[in-house]
Protein backbone atom coordinates (compact mmCIF):
# COMPACT_ATOMS: atom_id res chain seq x y z
CA UNK A 1 0.00 0.00 0.00
CA UNK A 2 1.10 3.57 -0.56
CA UNK A 3 0.39 6.42 1.84
CA UNK A 4 -1.97 9.02 0.42
CA UNK A 5 -1.89 11.77 3.05
CA UNK A 6 0.56 13.51 5.31
CA UNK A 7 0.05 12.14 8.78
CA UNK A 8 1.54 12.08 12.21
CA UNK A 9 1.16 10.27 15.51
CA UNK A 10 2.70 10.73 18.90
CA UNK A 11 3.92 13.65 20.95
CA UNK A 12 7.17 15.29 21.95
CA UNK A 13 6.86 14.19 25.52
CA UNK A 14 9.43 12.10 27.30
CA UNK A 15 9.07 8.33 26.70
CA UNK A 16 7.07 8.98 23.56
CA UNK A 17 7.94 9.22 19.90
CA UNK A 18 6.64 11.59 17.21
CA UNK A 19 6.17 9.90 13.87
CA UNK A 20 5.58 11.92 10.72
CA UNK A 21 4.72 10.39 7.38
CA UNK A 22 4.90 12.02 3.99
CA UNK A 23 3.64 10.33 0.83
CA UNK A 24 6.25 9.92 -1.89
CA UNK A 25 6.05 8.91 -5.55
CA UNK A 26 5.59 5.24 -6.39
CA UNK A 27 8.95 3.50 -6.70
CA UNK A 28 11.00 5.95 -4.68
CA UNK A 29 11.43 3.52 -1.81
CA UNK A 30 11.57 3.96 1.93
CA UNK A 31 13.30 6.87 3.51
CA UNK A 32 13.40 6.71 7.28
CA UNK A 33 14.96 9.64 9.16
CA UNK A 34 15.49 9.01 12.83
CA UNK A 35 16.56 11.34 15.57
CA UNK A 36 16.53 10.32 19.18
CA UNK A 37 17.72 11.39 22.59
CA UNK A 38 19.19 7.89 22.87
CA UNK A 39 20.53 7.78 19.33
CA UNK A 40 23.88 6.27 20.30
CA UNK A 41 22.40 3.37 22.22
CA UNK A 42 19.26 2.56 20.25
CA UNK A 43 19.45 3.89 16.71
CA UNK A 44 19.67 0.40 15.20
CA UNK A 45 16.84 -0.95 17.37
CA UNK A 46 14.63 1.96 16.35
CA UNK A 47 15.32 1.36 12.68
CA UNK A 48 14.63 -2.35 12.94
CA UNK A 49 11.44 -1.75 14.89
CA UNK A 50 10.08 0.86 12.47
CA UNK A 51 10.96 -1.23 9.43
CA UNK A 52 9.24 -4.27 10.96
CA UNK A 53 5.99 -2.38 11.22
CA UNK A 54 6.35 -1.04 7.69
CA UNK A 55 7.07 -4.60 6.47
CA UNK A 56 4.00 -5.99 8.17
CA UNK A 57 1.82 -3.24 6.73
CA UNK A 58 3.46 -3.64 3.31
CA UNK A 59 4.48 -0.04 2.95
CA UNK A 60 7.26 0.26 0.40
CA UNK A 61 7.21 3.91 -0.66
CA UNK A 62 7.24 6.38 2.16
CA UNK A 63 9.17 9.17 3.81
CA UNK A 64 9.02 8.63 7.55
CA UNK A 65 10.48 10.93 10.18
CA UNK A 66 10.80 9.78 13.75
CA UNK A 67 11.66 12.08 16.67
CA UNK A 68 12.17 9.78 19.59
CA UNK A 69 12.39 10.68 23.26
CA UNK A 70 13.16 7.27 24.63
CA UNK A 71 9.96 5.41 23.72
CA UNK A 72 9.66 1.70 24.48
CA UNK A 73 9.18 -0.79 21.67
CA UNK A 74 5.38 -1.20 22.00
CA UNK A 75 5.02 2.60 21.95
CA UNK A 76 7.14 2.88 18.83
CA UNK A 77 5.16 0.15 17.09
CA UNK A 78 1.84 1.71 18.03
CA UNK A 79 2.84 5.19 16.92
CA UNK A 80 4.19 4.00 13.59
CA UNK A 81 1.12 1.85 12.97
CA UNK A 82 -1.23 4.73 13.74
CA UNK A 83 0.69 7.17 11.59
CA UNK A 84 0.64 4.70 8.69
CA UNK A 85 -3.09 4.07 9.09
CA UNK A 86 -3.78 7.78 9.18
CA UNK A 87 -1.72 8.32 6.06
CA UNK A 88 -3.72 5.58 4.33
CA UNK A 89 -6.96 7.10 5.52
CA UNK A 90 -8.04 3.89 7.28
CA UNK A 91 -7.60 4.98 10.89
CA UNK A 92 -10.86 5.60 12.68
CA UNK A 93 -11.27 7.64 15.84
CA UNK A 94 -8.54 9.36 17.76
CA UNK A 95 -7.64 6.66 20.26
CA UNK B 1 -4.86 14.32 22.25
CA UNK B 2 -6.87 15.18 25.35
CA UNK B 3 -6.91 11.61 26.49
CA UNK B 4 -3.15 11.36 26.71
CA UNK B 5 -2.74 14.51 28.75
CA UNK B 6 -5.55 14.61 31.23
CA UNK B 7 -3.57 16.68 33.72
CA UNK B 8 -3.50 19.73 31.51
CA UNK B 9 -6.25 21.24 29.42
CA UNK B 10 -5.50 22.76 26.04
CA UNK B 11 -7.62 25.62 24.86
CA UNK B 12 -7.39 27.64 21.70
CA UNK B 13 -7.83 31.36 22.02
CA UNK B 14 -10.41 33.51 20.33
CA UNK B 15 -8.19 36.31 19.09
CA UNK B 16 -11.19 38.57 18.54
CA UNK B 17 -12.16 38.34 22.15
CA UNK B 18 -10.50 41.20 24.07
CA UNK B 19 -10.75 39.30 27.34
CA UNK B 20 -8.78 36.35 25.97
CA UNK B 21 -6.19 38.63 24.46
CA UNK B 22 -5.78 40.54 27.69
CA UNK B 23 -5.39 37.33 29.66
CA UNK B 24 -2.60 36.17 27.40
CA UNK B 25 -0.94 39.59 27.16
CA UNK B 26 -0.78 39.73 30.94
CA UNK B 27 0.68 36.25 31.24
CA UNK B 28 3.30 36.91 28.57
CA UNK B 29 4.10 40.36 29.88
CA UNK B 30 5.14 38.85 33.22
CA UNK B 31 7.54 36.62 31.32
CA UNK B 32 9.01 39.51 29.36
CA UNK B 33 7.17 39.09 26.08
CA UNK B 34 5.32 41.81 24.28
CA UNK B 35 2.30 40.01 22.85
CA UNK B 36 0.87 41.46 19.65
CA UNK B 37 -2.31 39.63 18.56
CA UNK B 38 -1.90 40.87 14.97
CA UNK B 39 1.40 39.06 14.90
CA UNK B 40 -0.11 35.57 15.15
CA UNK B 41 -2.58 33.38 13.28
CA UNK B 42 -3.42 31.24 16.26
CA UNK B 43 -2.77 31.07 19.99
CA UNK B 44 -3.38 28.39 22.56
CA UNK B 45 -3.25 28.30 26.33
CA UNK B 46 -2.50 25.36 28.56
CA UNK B 47 -4.34 25.23 31.90
CA UNK B 48 -4.05 22.83 34.78
CA UNK B 49 -7.06 21.52 36.64
CA UNK B 50 -7.07 24.53 38.97
CA UNK B 51 -7.44 26.77 35.92
CA UNK B 52 -3.99 28.25 36.34
CA UNK B 53 -2.21 29.13 33.16
CA UNK B 54 0.69 26.77 32.69
CA UNK B 55 1.94 28.00 29.37
CA UNK B 56 1.09 29.23 25.92
CA UNK B 57 2.12 29.01 22.31
CA UNK B 58 1.24 30.67 18.99
CA UNK B 59 2.13 30.49 15.36
CA UNK B 60 2.06 32.71 12.32
CA UNK B 61 2.35 30.93 9.00
CA UNK B 62 4.99 28.34 9.61
CA UNK B 63 6.82 30.10 12.40
CA UNK B 64 6.18 29.17 16.00
CA UNK B 65 6.02 32.18 18.29
CA UNK B 66 5.54 33.14 21.91
CA UNK B 67 6.12 29.65 23.22
CA UNK B 68 6.43 30.11 26.96
CA UNK B 69 5.85 28.19 30.16
CA UNK B 70 5.37 29.68 33.62
CA UNK B 71 8.54 29.24 35.70
CA UNK B 72 7.07 26.94 38.35
CA UNK B 73 5.83 24.45 35.75
CA UNK B 74 9.00 24.21 33.75
CA UNK B 75 10.03 20.87 35.21
CA UNK B 76 7.15 19.04 33.59
CA UNK B 77 6.05 18.12 30.11
CA UNK B 78 4.10 21.32 29.50
CA UNK B 79 6.53 22.68 26.93
CA UNK B 80 6.46 19.47 24.91
CA UNK B 81 2.69 19.43 25.04
CA UNK B 82 2.40 22.98 23.73
CA UNK B 83 4.79 22.35 20.87
CA UNK B 84 3.03 19.08 20.01
CA UNK B 85 -0.31 20.89 19.91
CA UNK B 86 1.03 23.60 17.60
CA UNK B 87 2.88 21.25 15.29
CA UNK B 88 -0.21 19.06 14.92
CA UNK B 89 -1.90 22.04 13.31
CA UNK B 90 0.95 23.68 11.42
CA UNK B 91 2.24 20.49 9.80
CA UNK B 92 -1.11 20.07 8.02
CA UNK B 93 -0.44 23.18 5.99
CA UNK B 94 3.33 23.44 5.85
CA UNK B 95 6.03 20.88 5.28
CA UNK B 96 8.49 22.92 7.13
CA UNK B 97 8.34 24.69 10.48
CA UNK B 98 10.71 27.28 11.91
CA UNK B 99 11.44 28.55 15.37
CA UNK B 100 13.46 31.60 16.31
CA UNK B 101 14.65 31.62 19.85
CA UNK B 102 17.39 32.84 22.12
CA UNK B 103 20.55 30.74 22.04
CA UNK B 104 20.05 29.73 25.66
CA UNK B 105 16.78 27.98 24.71
CA UNK B 106 18.46 26.08 21.90
CA UNK B 107 18.75 22.85 23.87
CA UNK B 108 15.06 22.86 24.79
CA UNK B 109 13.98 22.80 21.15
CA UNK B 110 16.77 20.45 20.11
CA UNK B 111 15.49 18.04 22.72
CA UNK B 112 12.16 17.98 20.87
CA UNK B 113 13.78 17.01 17.61
CA UNK B 114 14.26 20.44 16.08
CA UNK B 115 17.46 20.94 14.12
CA UNK B 116 19.62 24.01 14.51
CA UNK B 117 20.38 25.87 11.32
CA UNK B 118 22.43 28.75 12.63
CA UNK B 119 23.08 30.89 15.68
CA UNK B 120 24.00 34.55 15.86
CA UNK B 121 25.28 35.19 19.37
CA UNK B 122 23.96 36.57 21.61
CA UNK B 123 20.46 37.21 20.28
CA UNK B 124 19.13 34.51 17.99
CA UNK B 125 19.09 30.93 16.92
CA UNK B 126 17.02 29.46 14.10
CA UNK B 127 15.77 25.92 14.20
CA UNK B 128 13.70 23.91 11.77
CA UNK B 129 11.45 20.90 11.83
CA UNK B 130 9.46 18.98 9.27
CA UNK B 131 9.49 16.87 6.14
CA UNK B 132 11.87 19.18 4.33
CA UNK B 133 15.07 20.34 5.86
CA UNK B 134 18.30 21.96 4.90
CA UNK B 135 19.47 18.63 3.46
CA UNK B 136 16.56 18.61 1.01
CA UNK B 137 17.67 22.05 -0.15
CA UNK B 138 21.28 20.89 -0.41
CA UNK B 139 20.14 17.95 -2.56
CA UNK B 140 18.41 20.45 -4.83
CA UNK B 141 21.63 22.47 -5.04
CA UNK B 142 23.63 19.35 -5.91
CA UNK B 143 21.14 18.51 -8.65
CA UNK B 144 21.77 21.81 -10.46
CA UNK B 145 25.47 22.11 -9.73
CA UNK B 146 27.85 22.69 -12.65
CA UNK B 147 30.88 20.47 -12.67
CA UNK B 148 33.37 23.26 -12.05
CA UNK B 149 35.42 23.25 -8.89
CA UNK B 150 38.34 25.54 -9.63
CA UNK B 151 38.63 29.06 -10.94
CA UNK B 152 36.21 31.87 -10.26
CA UNK B 153 32.92 30.52 -8.89
CA UNK B 154 30.70 33.38 -7.88
CA UNK B 155 27.40 33.83 -6.10
CA UNK B 156 24.98 36.70 -6.53
CA UNK B 157 21.86 37.01 -4.39
CA UNK B 158 19.03 39.11 -5.73
CA UNK B 159 15.44 39.84 -4.91
CA UNK B 160 14.79 41.82 -8.10
CA UNK B 161 11.64 43.56 -7.02
CA UNK B 162 11.49 44.33 -9.93
CA UNK B 163 14.42 43.37 -12.13
CA UNK B 164 16.36 46.50 -13.25
CA UNK B 165 19.33 47.44 -15.41
CA UNK B 166 21.33 47.64 -12.18
CA UNK B 167 20.78 43.93 -11.47
CA UNK B 168 21.46 43.10 -15.08
CA UNK B 169 24.75 45.00 -15.04
CA UNK B 170 25.90 43.33 -11.82
CA UNK B 171 25.05 39.82 -13.02
CA UNK B 172 26.55 40.26 -16.47
CA UNK B 173 29.72 41.67 -14.97
CA UNK B 174 29.99 38.67 -12.63
CA UNK B 175 29.45 36.33 -15.59
CA UNK B 176 32.29 37.91 -17.55
CA UNK B 177 34.70 37.66 -14.63
CA UNK B 178 33.96 34.11 -13.50
CA UNK B 179 33.71 30.58 -14.81
CA UNK B 180 30.33 29.98 -13.23
CA UNK B 181 27.88 32.31 -11.55
CA UNK B 182 25.14 31.00 -9.28
CA UNK B 183 22.31 33.49 -9.17
CA UNK B 184 20.14 33.03 -6.07
CA UNK B 185 16.69 34.50 -6.42
CA UNK B 186 14.98 35.17 -3.10
CA UNK B 187 11.96 32.90 -3.07
CA UNK B 188 9.95 34.34 -0.26
CA UNK B 189 6.85 36.12 -1.51
CA UNK B 190 6.95 39.20 0.66
CA UNK B 191 7.73 41.47 -2.24
CA UNK B 192 5.33 43.34 -4.51
CA UNK B 193 6.45 41.22 -7.43
CA UNK B 194 5.90 37.54 -6.73
CA UNK B 195 8.59 34.94 -7.11
CA UNK B 196 7.32 33.44 -10.36
CA UNK B 197 7.25 36.85 -12.02
CA UNK B 198 10.65 37.90 -10.75
CA UNK B 199 12.16 34.56 -11.85
CA UNK B 200 10.58 34.79 -15.31
CA UNK B 201 11.71 38.36 -15.97
CA UNK B 202 15.30 37.50 -15.09
CA UNK B 203 15.19 34.32 -17.14
CA UNK B 204 13.86 36.11 -20.24
CA UNK B 205 16.63 38.65 -20.09
CA UNK B 206 19.60 36.55 -19.00
CA UNK B 207 18.63 32.95 -19.73
CA UNK B 208 20.94 32.84 -22.74
CA UNK B 209 24.14 33.31 -20.70
CA UNK B 210 25.99 30.00 -20.64
CA UNK B 211 27.78 30.19 -17.33
CA UNK B 212 24.84 31.54 -15.35
CA UNK B 213 22.91 29.11 -13.17
CA UNK B 214 19.67 30.34 -11.63
CA UNK B 215 19.01 28.99 -8.15
CA UNK B 216 15.83 29.17 -6.10
CA UNK B 217 16.57 30.77 -2.76
CA UNK B 218 14.35 28.31 -0.88
CA UNK B 219 13.88 29.03 2.78
CA UNK B 220 17.48 29.70 3.46
CA UNK B 221 18.54 32.63 1.35
CA UNK B 222 17.41 35.89 2.91
CA UNK B 223 14.42 34.53 4.68
CA UNK B 224 14.83 37.30 7.21
CA UNK B 225 11.43 38.73 6.40
CA UNK B 226 9.77 36.12 8.58
CA UNK B 227 12.03 37.14 11.37
CA UNK B 228 10.25 38.15 14.55
CA UNK B 229 11.64 40.95 16.63
CA UNK B 230 8.92 40.69 19.23
CA UNK B 231 10.88 39.16 22.05
CA UNK B 232 13.64 41.69 21.81
CA UNK B 233 11.88 44.85 22.83
CA UNK B 234 14.84 45.97 24.90
CA UNK B 235 17.31 45.60 22.04
CA UNK B 236 18.02 48.23 19.46
CA UNK B 237 16.47 47.74 16.05
CA UNK B 238 19.87 48.03 14.41
CA UNK B 239 21.26 45.21 16.58
CA UNK B 240 18.38 42.99 15.52
CA UNK B 241 18.98 43.74 11.86
CA UNK B 242 22.65 42.98 12.29
CA UNK B 243 22.01 39.64 13.97
CA UNK B 244 19.42 38.70 11.40
CA UNK B 245 21.89 39.45 8.63
CA UNK B 246 24.48 37.41 10.44
CA UNK B 247 22.16 34.40 10.57
CA UNK B 248 21.63 34.61 6.83
CA UNK B 249 25.32 34.90 6.12
CA UNK B 250 26.24 32.03 8.44
CA UNK B 251 23.64 29.83 6.77
CA UNK B 252 25.01 30.76 3.36
CA UNK B 253 28.57 30.06 4.50
CA UNK B 254 27.86 26.79 6.19
CA UNK B 255 25.41 25.09 3.85
CA UNK B 256 25.62 26.64 0.40
CA UNK B 257 29.25 27.65 -0.16
CA UNK B 258 30.71 24.15 0.35
CA UNK B 259 28.38 22.58 -2.19
CA UNK B 260 29.14 24.93 -5.05
CA UNK B 261 32.71 25.71 -3.92
CA UNK B 262 31.85 29.38 -4.17
CA UNK B 263 34.85 31.65 -3.80
CA UNK B 264 33.40 35.04 -4.65
CA UNK B 265 30.27 36.90 -3.79
CA UNK B 266 29.12 39.98 -5.67
CA UNK B 267 27.03 42.66 -4.05
CA UNK B 268 25.84 46.09 -5.07
CA UNK B 269 26.87 49.07 -2.94
CA UNK B 270 24.01 49.97 -0.67
CA UNK B 271 22.96 53.59 -0.59
CA UNK B 272 19.76 53.85 1.31
CA UNK B 273 18.65 50.78 3.22
CA UNK B 274 20.04 50.25 6.73
CA UNK B 275 18.94 46.62 6.58
CA UNK B 276 20.91 45.86 3.46
CA UNK B 277 23.79 47.83 4.89
CA UNK B 278 23.80 45.61 7.97
CA UNK B 279 23.70 42.62 5.65
CA UNK B 280 26.76 43.82 3.76
CA UNK B 281 28.59 44.42 7.04
CA UNK B 282 27.83 40.88 8.18
CA UNK B 283 29.28 39.61 4.91
CA UNK B 284 32.47 41.60 5.41
CA UNK B 285 32.78 40.02 8.83
CA UNK B 286 32.15 36.41 7.83
CA UNK B 287 32.96 35.81 4.17
CA UNK B 288 36.60 36.83 3.60
CA UNK B 289 37.95 34.89 6.64
CA UNK B 290 36.29 31.78 5.23
CA UNK B 291 37.77 32.05 1.78
CA UNK B 292 35.01 33.86 -0.05
CA UNK B 293 36.10 37.09 -1.63
CA UNK B 294 33.52 39.84 -1.34
CA UNK B 295 33.29 42.06 -4.38
CA UNK B 296 31.31 45.24 -4.02
CA UNK B 297 30.13 46.77 -7.27
CA UNK B 298 29.19 50.45 -7.25
CA UNK B 299 25.68 51.04 -8.50
CA UNK B 300 25.34 52.26 -12.02
CA UNK B 301 23.35 55.36 -12.75
CA UNK B 302 21.21 56.45 -15.62
CA UNK B 303 21.89 59.84 -17.21
CA UNK B 304 23.27 62.09 -14.48
CA UNK B 305 25.70 60.71 -11.93
CA UNK B 306 23.52 60.72 -8.83
CA UNK B 307 20.52 59.27 -10.60
CA UNK B 308 21.48 55.75 -9.56
CA UNK B 309 19.29 52.83 -10.50
CA UNK B 310 17.33 51.13 -7.76
CA UNK B 311 14.31 48.86 -7.64
CA UNK B 312 12.73 50.91 -4.89
CA UNK B 313 12.78 53.97 -7.15
CA UNK B 314 10.95 51.93 -9.75
CA UNK B 315 8.30 50.94 -7.23
CA UNK B 316 8.04 54.55 -6.12
CA UNK B 317 7.50 55.60 -9.73
CA UNK B 318 4.79 52.97 -10.19
CA UNK B 319 3.09 54.25 -7.06
CA UNK B 320 3.09 57.77 -8.44
CA UNK B 321 2.15 56.73 -11.97
CA UNK B 322 5.39 58.12 -13.36
CA UNK B 323 6.74 55.01 -15.00
CA UNK B 324 8.18 57.07 -17.84
CA UNK B 325 10.72 58.67 -15.49
CA UNK B 326 12.37 55.35 -14.76
CA UNK B 327 11.85 53.59 -18.06
CA UNK B 328 15.60 53.74 -18.73
CA UNK B 329 16.18 51.75 -15.54
CA UNK B 330 14.39 48.74 -16.91
CA UNK B 331 15.62 45.91 -19.12
CA UNK B 332 13.38 44.83 -21.98
CA UNK B 333 11.65 42.01 -20.10
CA UNK B 334 10.58 44.17 -17.14
CA UNK B 335 9.66 47.09 -19.36
CA UNK B 336 7.43 44.94 -21.51
CA UNK B 337 5.84 43.35 -18.47
CA UNK B 338 5.14 46.65 -16.72
CA UNK B 339 3.61 48.19 -19.80
CA UNK B 340 1.38 45.19 -20.40
CA UNK B 341 -1.96 44.31 -18.85
CA UNK B 342 -0.40 41.30 -17.07
CA UNK B 343 1.13 43.58 -14.48
CA UNK B 344 -2.08 45.48 -13.72
CA UNK B 345 -2.74 43.72 -10.41
CA UNK B 346 0.86 44.16 -9.25
CA UNK B 347 0.78 47.86 -10.07
CA UNK B 348 -2.50 48.20 -8.24
CA UNK B 349 -1.01 46.39 -5.25
CA UNK B 350 2.00 48.70 -5.11
CA UNK B 351 -0.20 51.76 -5.26
CA UNK B 352 -2.43 50.55 -2.49
CA UNK B 353 0.25 50.21 0.16
CA UNK B 354 3.14 52.25 1.40
CA UNK B 355 5.78 49.81 2.53
CA UNK B 356 9.39 49.51 1.71
CA UNK B 357 8.89 46.29 -0.26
Amino acid sequence: MTPKFKAQAGTFESSDIMVLIEPVAEGSGRQVDISSTVMLQFEEDLKVCINQVLDVMEIENVHLIAKDKGALTPTIKARVETAVKRSLGIQEGTL
Amino acid sequence: MGVENTDYREESLDLRNPFDVKLLSQFLCDLGFDYIPEDVDYSMILYNLNDEIIGTGSYKGRVLKYVAVAPKFREGAAFAQIVTHLIDIVIQKHNHIFVYTKPRNLMVFKGLGFTEIATAEPLFSVLEFGYNNIKTYQDYLRSIKRDVNVGGIAAVVVNCNPFTMGHKYLIEKACRENRVVYLFVVEEDRSSFNFTTRWRLIKEELGHIDNLVMVKGGNYVVSGTIFPSYFLKQEKKSDIAACQAELDVITFMRYIVPIFNINRRYVGTEMYSPVTKAYNEAMIKHLPPNGVELIEIPRISSGSKDNYISASKVRQAIREDKLDDVIDFLPTSTRRFLLSEDSAHIRAKIKSKVTRH
